[in-house]
């Protein structure tokens, strides 16, 4: 059973939406990076694949900038992990950030498809 | 409040083996065997290594990692819109190119005019001043004075720029250098290569005691085979053996700015050389030694001057038979009147002005191509806006643009520059220092510094107007409404109006500057010399140093003149010390006059010019009264004296000047003429009193031999005949200049020349850029209004109204910008007047814009001008708009 989709059905990442993403997941829970990243591939069904360097560059960004914080804790099957959550700072980014995602999609929605 | 603690690196390598332990475990879950499991989830995570690269490098790496991801994006968009980026690329190459070029210039004239000297920031030069507040060279009993009595100076040394003629008499060859006083050396601070420079005992003011030579690096290589042992050799100079005693750098040129030297030979060989008497060494009359001088550590030019003008005035008293009212001053070595340095200053500074217009055009259309690039691009803007992308990122995207627009063109410039720098090579002067002319115009770290300044202020300059508009963009109002928002739009159309006023203003400044030139160049044209220089060739000799003595030169004259006078197309010959308008001081003597008692302090100095008695009427200088010289007036008659009408009405006020007595020379003079005023100096001078005495009872061994020959034809044809009749009189005397005296005296025009040809050329290349630029704007904001005119077109709006909208709007900006490009260009117009150029070797200064500064009909025809430009770029784009069709523009909508 494929954890990976083949390479052309992938959809690269936007820049700018990684961070949305892994905001939203978090919304649920505080999780640690291997944990995001599943989570991630396994709701957009295995369309978005979430490079993993890329993915701890942006955890640290948002960590960084105060959106998320971090600490060392132990896994469902007890390993060490280190878990991330979402802050005040961070869920307000997240509702702003969806706001505006929803109407760049419904605009785009509209002019490529404006039948709908 | 508690600091964050930063991650290690060690902290962060265990989160990432945590990760690798839980998705092995994961992929187990799901069935994987424990080494499968392990392996794939080392490669699903990629490389970790780099990962972990990455993290300790993240501040540093996302910095860059964003510069690299501008640079390619920007360099994607370029090739995207390759017109585009052509054009801008194009003008900022124009724009950086001819700036880089013209400080290239400026920073060899100007900036570092003395190559290979020590600390040349404490040399100066050192001026003679007259009463009439002319800067003239310095004698050598003043220099002595100088030396001797200044407290405030390391040094003060004099030199004398003349041609050698080097090698035997059958193949000598003309070598230019610098006489010079035996400190010279020491006071520049050069120090010899090989050999040595001129020794402390050498410095001594004992006439032909040292018969010495130091020679450069590049005639070292050139004639001396680069020979080590060249050092104690002899050179066969003006017919004399001199010892080499070193070579200076190669760096090294000589004392005047521009000029490259290639011999050094100390003054006091002067009489064994040229054959000078001794008493003229010590002849204060005897001006032909330019000053430069050392200043103490520490000490100011203010300092030095006082201390100077101090002494000045007292040799004045000490001297006043000849010196009376004098004083002398101390100039930067680029105010220097004297070699082409001194005429290349002015038209430098305009050059450089004028550049500086051209780039600020450049810097405008670009901006306006930026902006209406960045109005097409708004849904991008948005859609990055939207997906997170910080305001600062997107601006800092759109200077990396600019920025890459800005270095190719610069990359483009300066490519460009030897050619650009070859073509200014018109700029230079004319006259016989052309020869040694030399410029180090390559590229060099200044030049560097300043053209990588320039692409950063260029590129700032254009991408700012752009990048503050992004900024500003309302992101809501632009996603919902596709980009049809009111407000911003109005706000960036007052943007690009100004920048359109902005551009017809500029380009008004240039077309006025333009104009303005050119008319002063054509007033001076009109300005009458009193002499005719038509179908004149004036050649120079330089016999003296062939060996001639006093009296084989003036046997060679005559000889030369009956054999060319033989020649049919040939009118008249004659010959002279000084040439009228030429680009060297003039010499003068003192006079006494019977019947005329000088004021107190009254300076009698007068300029004179020692003349054949042929020379006044093969110059067509009429005389007013009197008889001209004749063949009858010799060595063995009375002295005679020509005087001009100023001098009459100066001296002789309601007397009856033929037959009075002059006393100059030591002797008495009967004065036989008098001639017009002609123009002895630069075009622009007013009249002066000015003599003439007879070439054969005054011609003396310092003085210069100028032979005129007035023809029929034109008198570049008359050359080789008298190159063949020199050489059927001595073969030896292969070395003169000859040039149509015409283009000789273009010297006394130079200033004029230059600024009239640079401001029609760059001026030209500003309104060509200006009304490309013009156009595209223009063109671009009708393209935009396309839908409003469609609407107002749909409500009943008639072609025409359309029409006449559109051009209107056009003039309205074009009006704005040509009322501020009056006030500017009459401001400039009224600071440039201000400045005069030095066009002489007497350092005096002409009016570059004469009357012709506020000249109405200039300003009248360019506002003219550039409203038809801007009536037709609104018309075009206006008549195409006003063709649109309503229903389908309304469709767009």
């Amino acid at each position: 059973m494929p954890t990976q989709k083949d390479e052309n059905e992938r959809i690269a990442l936007l820049q700018g939406t990684l961070d949305l993403l892994i905001l939203k997941t978090l919304l649920f829970g505080a999780c640690h990076g291997q944990g995001i990243a599943r989570a991630i591939q396994r709701q957009s069904e295995e369309a978005f694949f979430v490079d993993h360097g890329s993915l701890y560059l942006a955890l640290q960004r948002l960590e960084e900038s105060g959106l998320i914080s971090a600490e060392w804790g132990v896994s469902e099957n007890n390993r060490k992990a280190r878990f991330y959550t979402l802050t005040t700072k961070g869920r307000a980014q997240l509702v702003a950030k969806t706001d505006q995602w929803k109407r760049l999609t419904r605009a785009m929605g509209l002019i490529l498809d404006p039948q709908e | 409040m508690f600091r964050r603690k930063r991650r290690t690196t060690e902290d962060f390598a265990e989160e990432i083996r945590a990760h690798l332990a839980l998705e092995a475990e994961e992929l187990q879950r799901e069935g994987k065997p424990r080494q499968e499991a392990e392996r794939v989830a080392r490669a699903t995570f990629g490389n970790s290594t780099l990962a972990q690269e990455r993290f300790r490098l993240r501040h540093r790496a996302v910095w860059l990692e964003n510069l690299l991801q501008d640079v390619r994006y920007g360099v994607r968009m370029m090739a995207r819109n390759r017109s585009f980026t052509a054009v801008a690329i194009l003008t900022l190459a124009i724009g950086i190119g001819v700036c880089t070029t013209a400080f290239s210039w400026i920073d060899a004239v100007l900036l570092q005019p003395l190559s290979g000297v020590a600390e040349p920031n404490r040399l100066v030069t050192l001026e003679t001043v007259t009463p009439g507040g002319e800067w003239v060279p310095n004698s050598y009993p003043d220099f002595m004075d100088f030396r001797d009595h200044l407290k405030l100076f390391d040094g003060i040394a004099v030199t004398r720029p003349v041609a050698f003629s080097v090698g035997k008499e059958d193949h000598a060859e003309r070598v230019w250098g610098e006489l010079v006083s035996g400190n010279f050396f020491a006071v520049l601070g050069v120090k010899p290569e090989l050999g040595r420079v001129f020794l402390p005992a050498e410095y001594g003011d004992k006439p032909g005691a040292f018969p010495l030579a130091v020679v450069s690096d590049r005639y070292w290589r050139s004639h001396l085979g680069a020979d080590p042992g060249v050092v104690g050799r002899t050179i066969r100079i003006n017919q004399h053996e001199l010892t080499v005693i070193g070579v200076v750098p190669p760096n090294f040129h000589g004392s005047i700015p521009v000029t490259a030297f290639d011999l050094w030979v100390p003054y006091m060989q002067q009489p064994i050389l040229n054959g000078v008497q001794q008493w003229m060494l010590r002849d204060r009359h005897n001006r032909n030694m330019l000053g430069i001088a050392r200043l103490k550590p520490g000490v100011t030019l203010e300092q030095a001057n006082a201390e100077l003008d101090t002494l000045a005035r007292r040799m004045a008293v000490a001297n006043a038979d000849v010196s009376a009212d004098m004083t002398a001053t101390l100039l930067p070595l680029w105010k220097s009147p004297h070699g082409p340095q001194g005429l290349l200053v002015g038209p430098l500074r305009i050059l450089m002005g004028v550049c500086l217009l051209v780039l600020l055009i450049v810097c405008a259309n670009v901006a306006n191509l930026l902006l209406a690039r960045a109005t097409v691009r708004e849904k991008e803007f948005s859609t990055r806006l939207a997906l997170g992308a910080g305001r600062t990122r997107l601006i800092r995207q759109l200077l990396t643009e600019s920025l890459l627009l800005a270095l190719a063109g610069a990359i483009l410039g300066v490519a460009a520059m030897p050619w650009m720098s070859r073509s200014l090579e018109l700029l230079m002067p004319p006259g016989e220092l052309s020869l040694v002319l030399f410029l180090n115009t390559r590229l060099n770290l200044h030049v560097l510094i300043f053209t990588v300044g320039l692409c950063l202020l260029a590129a700032l300059v254009a991408g700012i107007v752009p990048a503050v508009q992004v900024s500003r963009m309302d992101l809501t109002a632009r996603l919902n409404d596709g980009g049809r928002s009111g407000a911003a739009g109005r706000s960036r159309h007052r943007l690009r109006s100004a920048l359109v006023a902005s551009e017809v203003a500029l380009a008004l400044v240039a077309l006025v500057g333009a104009g303005l030139f050119a008319e002063g160049f054509r007033e001076t044209l009109r300005m009458d010399p009193g002499f005719d220089p038509n179908h004149v060739l004036l050649s120079q000799f330089y016999l003296n140093t062939g060996g001639y003595t006093l009296q084989q030169r003036k046997e060679f004259c005559r000889r030369l003149a009956e054999r060319m006078e033989a020649v049919p197309s040939v009118t008249s010959v004659a010959y002279s010390d000084g040439v009228p308008l030429g680009f060297e001081p003039s010499w003068w003597e003192e006079l006494r006059i019977d019947g005329y008692a000088p004021g107190l302090n009254e300076n009698m100095n007068i300029f004179r010019n020692v003349v054949s008695p042929g020379y006044l009427d093969l110059m067509h200088v009429p005389l007013v009264e009197g008889r001209n010289f004749t063949d009858a007036d010799t060595e063995a008659t009375q002295p005679v004296m020509i005087v001009n009408e100023s001098f009459v009405r100066r001296f002789y006020a309601g007397r009856n000047p033929i037959g009075g007595r002059i006393h100059g020379w030591g002797s008495w003079f009967r004065v036989v003429g008098v001639a017009k005023d002609s123009k002895y100096h630069y075009l622009g001078e007013s009249p002066v009193p000015y003599f003439y005495v007879d070439f054969r009872q005054l011609y003396r061994e310092d003085e210069s031999l100028a032979f005129y020959v007035r023809t029929k034809r034109d008198p570049d044809a008359i050359l080789p005949l008298l190159r063949a009749n020199v050489r059927a009189i001595d073969p030896n005397v292969n070395v003169f200049d000859a040039v149509p005296l015409k283009e000789f005296i273009g010297a006394s025009l130079y200033p004029q020349k230059v600024a009239a040809s640079l401001m029609t050329v760059l001026g030209t290349v500003a309104v060509v850029l200006a009304a490309i630029g013009l156009y595209g704007v223009m063109a671009y904001s009708v393209a935009q209004r396309t839908q409003e005119i469609g609407v107002r077109m749909a409500l009943g709006a008639k072609p025409g109204q359309v029409l006449r909208m559109v051009v209107r709007q056009g003039l309205v900006l074009t009006v704005v910008g040509l009322a501020a490009g009056v006030l500017l260009a009459l401001g400039l117009a009224r600071s440039v007047s201000a400045v005069s150029f030095t066009n002489s070797g007497m350092g005096a200064s002409a009016k570059l814009l004469g009357s012709s500064a506020s000249e109405p009909w200039i300003y009248l025809g360019a506002a003219a001008f550039l409203c038809l430009v801007a009536v037709l770029a609104a018309y075009l784009p206006a008549r195409r708009a006003a063709a649109t069709n309503p229903m389908q523009a309304l469709r767009m909508e």
